[in-house]
């Protein structure tokens, strides 16, 4: 793991990093790979595994877990490996760059923690369910499994970018019992740091650019599937408390407006920068209410639009940003193949599922 | 049976007693049964929507979990089902179907809204707010399930409690009490046949005798008109 520390605004060596993100990138699984996968049982699906980029994740978790289980933690570990590399390899803005997008896997670490205390479960499912590809030291993640308590955690993290806000929810926790303002503070303050200190209005074709407009599409789109999830649930909830700024489709005010009405919501879509690529989505979604589809087409955009940026500048963080999105896609498509099998889904129907570009 | 019964009077009156209230019992027996058949037929109807609506429930539960599972990890689906401690609460009442006291459960806080849940909304997925779902409309069935299969069971075992009354009533217990009536009324004929026939026999006996008496009285009063007349 990482232990390095933002150096924004030094020297990037684009160079090395993107040397070796396109050797990394081109050992990632393609479509003939997923073919021959999902026509695998999960016991294929596992030996078929030893034998690619996740060997060694796979016979070090071998002796611990078996089946699709033992499948699940090797693609977290070895995602979490590589982007660690990342970190690692990276310097000055470009580590800045990419540190600022990995921050999702401290959230995703910090939740497990505090979820794993609010449990009451064992110190050593916390640590197996960690995947420590984000900015972290290794230190900090042990001191976090060491915590006794939740307010611990929240006391621990006070020089993070989730101190302030951590604080700030720790006293509704308190008041609630549940840990909904906790985990939606950690998430707000990933959001929102994710475009912070990023110029404000970058030169649109540059490599700055891009990568700004790629946050604020993650941001938009973020915003998009809670408003739909609160439309769709019918709970009085107040939409603005979800709102994250950043976007460019919708401010506090709209989205306040529009969770209330599902078919405005979908119309303001369709007239956005977005309604072109979710067309179909926004259709299917009109139709059959199926939010889980509608999700499937904003990864899939984020993707395409990922992959888009990854051949117009090859000496800029898009090339690293692509991989990474592929990278995240590759282990979220072998695991839902592995797991579909396992839960006796037939290949068309896994098939249905993935998001392959 | 019959055997041990002693033909007196008493008996057959209290046997009749026992008849007439046995007769009656069966009939209310009889009519509880069938009514109890009426309601259990009821609640098989509905038991048999609730099974059905449990399995399709079921089914779509384990889809909902294996997709969610499937997409967003087994990791993700177990922290999100870590992030809630509060569970369900359940009340459970009784209320009585023609004597037969089944439960009613009170389900609360079953299903919940998507800030209920425990998870955060920004990092979660749809999926797993299926799944959520889902399993909430499942635990709704199951304890619903619970209440009409209750229900169903104890009624069950009322109707059959009820047929073998009726049953003993109606291939026990009123043919032995036929049998002892009519052990007794026929004892009872027979005694006063029996009874009849020595009062005739006494009645003639004592005819007998008094016509003797008087033969013998008249004998004697005609020697002493013959001395009279000398």
């Amino acid at each position: 793991m990482s232990s390095r520390t933002g150096t924004s605004g030094q020297g990037s060596n684009y160079e090395y990093v993107i040397a070796r993100v396109r050797a990394r990138s081109a050992s990632l699984f393609d479509d003939d790979d997923y073919r021959k996968l999902v026509r695998m049982g999960t016991g294929e699906i596992a030996r078929f595994m030893e034998e690619t980029e996740y060997e060694t994740e796979m016979n070090a978790l071998g002796s611990r877990y078996d089946g699709v289980d033992l499948v699940e933690y090797a693609l977290n570990r070895n995602l979490a490996k590589h982007f660690d590399d990342l970190l690692r390899w990276s310097e000055g803005a470009l580590y800045d760059y990419i540190a600022r997008y990995l921050r999702k896997f401290d959230v995703w670490n910090v939740k497990t923690v505090i979820r794993g205390l609010y449990s009451d479960a064992e110190r050593t499912e916390v640590e197996d369910d960690l995947i420590q590809a984000g900015e972290f030291t290794e230190r900090r993640v042990e001191d976090l499994l060491n915590a006794g308590s939740v307010e611990e955690v929240v006391e621990q993290l006070d020089d993070t970018i989730f101190g302030e806000s951590l604080a700030e929810a720790f006293d509704v926790y308190e008041e609630s019992g549940v840990l909904v303002p906790l985990e939606n503070a950690l998430d707000r303050a990933f959001y929102e740091t994710l475009l912070s200190g990023l110029p404000d209005n970058p030169e649109i074709d540059s490599p700055t650019g891009l990568y700004v407009e790629f946050l604020e599409t993650e941001v938009d789109f973020r915003n998009l599937r809670n408003a739909l999830r609160l439309a769709r649930s019918g709970a009085d909830i107040d939409p603005s408390e979800y709102f994250i700024e950043g976007g460019q489709l919708f401010d506090e005010q709209e989205v306040a407006q529009l969770s209330t009405n599902l078919d405005q919501l979908v119309s303001a879509v369709r007239e956005s920068k977005y309604g072109e690529d979710l067309d179909q989505a926004l259709s299917s979604l009109e139709e059959a209410d199926n939010l889980i589809d509608f999700e499937r087409a904003l990864d899939a955009a984020l993707l395409e639009y990922a992959d888009r940026l990854s051949n117009r500048y090859p000496l800029s963080v898009c090339p690293v940003l692509s991989y990474v999105l592929k990278k995240e896609r590759e282990v979220d498509n072998i695991r839902a193949i592995a797991r579909g099998r396992e839960a006796g889904l037939g290949p068309d129907e896994i098939e249905q599922e993935l998001v392959i570009l | 049976m019959a055997k041990d019964v002693k033909p007196t009077r008493k008996n057959l009156m209290q046997i009749e007693d026992r008849i007439e209230l046995s007769e009656r019992g069966h009939d209310t027996l009889e009519k509880k049964r069938d009514g109890l058949i009426m309601e259990f037929m009821d609640i098989l109807d509905q038991a048999q929507d609730v099974r059905e609506d449990l399995d399709d429930s079921y089914d779509r539960a384990q889809r909902a979990i294996n997709m969610a599972r499937a997409m967003e990890g087994d990791v993700a689906v177990r922290g999100a089902a870590a992030a809630l401690k509060e569970h369900p609460e359940l009340t459970t009442q009784s209320k009585n179907i023609m004597g037969v006291v089944v439960p009613q459960i009170e389900s609360s806080k079953v299903r919940k809204s998507l800030d209920e849940r425990g998870y955060g909304v920004m990092g979660t997925s749809a999926r797993i707010d299926e799944a959520a779902e889902a399993y909430e409309e499942l635990l709704e069935n199951i304890i619903l399930a619970a209440e009409v299969e209750t229900a169903m069971k104890k009624m069950l075992e009322e109707i059959e409690t009820t047929k073998r009354r009726v049953n003993a009533l109606e291939f026990k217990l009123l043919p032995d009490l036929y049998d002892n009536q009519e052990y007794i009324e026929q004892k009872l004929e027979e005694q006063e046949r029996e009874e009849i026939f020595r009062m005739k026999k006494i009645k003639a006996k004592k005819e007998e005798e008094e016509d003797a008496l008087a033969t013998e009285e008249e004998a004697q009063e005609e020697p002493e008109a013959v001395t009279a007349d000398d």
